[in-house]
């Protein structure tokens, strides 16, 4: 029975904790500022709340949940990778071929296989686009198909 | 009687033909989420809610879509229960012990039948009891002044957790994170730059709404990435419908006695829909007794925990209404809709948006109608949905939730701070980091700090004010007890929950 995950996300928030309440500090005193609390006097109090709680973390921790491993772990980081680059790539390649993209690669990443995969990616991909570009007004980027 | 004049105006309100067409849109979307395995009534709300903000709707209609498919997801949630045995939530959780060995038995339509009939009083039980109990709330709550305030805030994180949390540092250090999250701007009394590291971006705060649908949808997604719940399951056969009247008129003591109970589970702070589905159906198997078969496919063991748990759902939103505090995830994410429409929630609410608050109470009497409508002749169309492959499904709800992020600020900055907050949200949930009182924290940070430092001028400084009250103090007691009663009361409760399923599980094998 380990509890690693739970010490290092406290040692995480503490270290958090000590920088958020220190940035706090430095602030300027704003002018007129009213008796006894400024910007950071929410700030610091929080600070000190998230140093105790993550103090006690530290001190006793829960049993580790199960990570992901192997070829989890890498489809994992491989779906956040997707999301990230389908972000990136809405407005250059326009909203229908980054999504038939992205849907169609999450999908087949979960086991779907690749046509009906990429064919939901399509659908869906256009069905939405014309629900919000044509009934809703509501401008999606066309992109590359807008040049065409 | 001045209630009653009240509500026929929400009447009006909500029966204008736009109203009536998102209720019924929201009911079937609801129902739809709720029914899907993994996607719970929280989640739904949550991507719904860009939706509701790209479109343009008056804050009376977007309440209205959103509470109708908070009001479907709870429909929704039994259906996989009863047919697969997988409860689509926590609270569905009672509702497999009697629902699948009917199904089992041929007798799958029966359930689902019984068990809309059962939502049906549950959220009418409850909604009748919201009417009744909220102006007076509201009015009590109008006393409060800035302490008063912050110490229900206090006690409002502290009961989140529920009496039943695992750990209840876990649910400080996460309200502690939400508030911290709040922070971030620039802070409106003294107009100082706060943890905005130079990015204008930053400026006006996190947006929410994107912290919300990064935190349950994104993780959603690669929850299910990880278990690879796989494709389509197999579906019990669903037989003709047999409902006989008599069935329905000896199950009803069963329905009013789960409403009830459920709704008071669900007025209680932290208590929630899981409390009250569980009470109602184990104070009913008590009180039955011999004279029912509880655990072997019994009506009323479908019954009683679906009333239970459609009383809590409508209950929850009494303290969220009155005085801006929710009791759960769900009617977290339907604050920050409120907060997003510039509405205060709390007392003020039910004088200054008093067709708001009427409007959406109307509007849970009419979609409970719409649902029981919807529910009982379209229950195999739902059935059928059931069977797409979640590999297909949750990809498609995750290109909808860009889409609605996308759509409200044309901006991919904030397509990446809302995946950031999936990972988060998939970290944090694997460390059994409870979410919602992140999202509270983000929600309620402002009003919060605004309380603080009011109470702190009208004292000069002196910070005892926040405990100089009989009110307040009875807030940080309570408060208190929150975070205390789950190492006492936890253990014991969770024994109980996991006996009661047991002993109804092992009757039956």
């Amino acid at each position: 029975m380990t509890a690693r995950g739970d010490r290092i996300l406290g040692i995480g928030l503490f270290v958090l904790a000590i920088v958020y309440g220190w940035t706090a500090q430095q602030w300027p005193e704003p002018f007129g500022a009213a008796e006894g609390i400024g910007p950071e006097t929410f700030p610091t109090l929080l600070a000190v709340v998230l140093a105790l709680s993550s103090g006690y973390l530290i001190v006793r921790p829960d049993p580790d949940a199960q990570w992901p491993r192997g070829r989890t772990a890498v489809e994992i980081l491989l779906s956040i990778a997707i999301l990230v680059v389908y972000s990136l790539l809405l407005e250059p390649l326009g909203f229908v071929i980054a999504t038939t993209l992205a849907v169609g690669t999450l999908c087949w990443l979960m086991g779907a296989r690749p046509v009906p995969a990429f064919l939901t990616g399509l659908i869906g991909a256009v069905v939405v686009f014309f629900l919000f570009n044509n009934l809703l007004a509501l401008s999606l980027p066309a992109g590359l198909l807008g040049m065409v | 009687m001045e209630t009653i004049q009240l509500l026929m105006h929400g009447f009006a309100v909500a029966m204008t033909p736009t109203n009536l067409m998102f209720a019924l849109f929201g009911a079937f979307i609801g129902t739809l989420i709720g029914a899907l395995p993994g996607l719970g009534p929280a989640n739904g709300v949550a991507i719904l809610i860009p939706l509701a903000f790209t479109l343009g709707l008056s804050p009376e209609t977007a309440m209205i879509l959103l509470t109708s498919v908070y009001a479907g997801a709870m429909y929704g949630g039994r259906i996989s229960s009863i047919l697969l045995n997988i409860p689509g939530d926590e609270p569905a959780m009672m509702t497999c012990l009697d629902g699948y060995p009917m199904a089992q038995n041929g007798k799958a339509a029966e359930a689902l039948g019984m068990s809309a009939i059962a939502c049906f009083a549950g959220t009418l039980i409850g909604t009748v009891g919201l009417i009744m109990l909220a102006p007076v709330l509201a009015r009590f709550a109008l006393t409060f002044g800035p302490a008063e305030y912050f110490a229900l805030f206090v006690l409002a994180f502290a009961t989140l957790g529920g009496i039943a949390g695992k750990n209840p540092v876990k649910t400080v250090v996460a309200a502690a994170l939400g508030l911290m999250i709040s922070t971030v701007g620039i802070d409106i009394a003294t107009g100082t730059e706060r943890y905005t590291f130079g990015l204008l971006k930053l400026h006006e705060g996190v947006d929410f709404i994107l912290a919300i649908v990064g935190l349950f949808a994104i993780s959603e997604l690669l929850f299910f990435i990880e278990q690879r719940a796989g494709a389509g399951r197999k579906m019990v056969r669903l037989g003709k419908l047999m409902l006989r009247p008599r069935d329905v008129f000896s199950a009803l003591p069963t329905l009013f006695r789960g409403g009830i109970l459920g709704f008071f589970a669900g007025v209680l702070p932290g208590a929630g829909a899981s409390l009250g589905s569980f009470i109602s159906y184990t104070l009913e198997k008590k009180y039955l007794g011999k004279r029912a078969s509880f655990g072997e496919g019994d009506l009323r063991g479908v019954a009683a925990p679906e009333a239970g748990n459609n009383g809590a759902s409508s209950g929850a939103l009494v303290p969220m209404l009155t005085l801006g505090v929710p009791g759960s995830g769900t009617t977290a994410v339907l604050l920050a809709m409120l907060i997003s429409l510039d509405i205060t929630p709390g007392p003020l609410m039910f004088t200054q948006n008093a067709e708001i608050v009427w409007g959406v109470i109307a509007a849970l009497l009419i979609g409970n109608a719409l649902l029981l409508l919807l529910n009982i002749p379209l229950v195999g169309l739902f059935v059928k949905l059931l069977s797409v492959p979640p590999m297909y499904l949750l990809p498609v709800v995750t290109m909808v939730a860009f889409v609605g992020i996308y759509s409200i600020s044309h901006s991919p900055f904030d397509l990446y701070m809302m995946v950031a907050f999936g990972v988060a949200g998939f970290v944090l949930r694997k460390l059994e980091i409870p979410l919602v009182p992140i999202i509270l924290g983000l929600l309620l940070g402002p009003e919060m700090e605004k309380n603080l430092s009011h109470a702190l001028v009208l004292s000069d400084g002196d910070w005892s004010i926040l405990w100089s009250s009989p009110l307040a103090i009875g807030f940080w007691v309570v408060a208190g007890l929150g975070l205390v009663l789950p190492y006492v009361i936890g253990p014991v409760l969770r024994r109980r929950v996991r006996k009661t399923m047991e002993e109804t599980s092992a009757s039956t094998n």
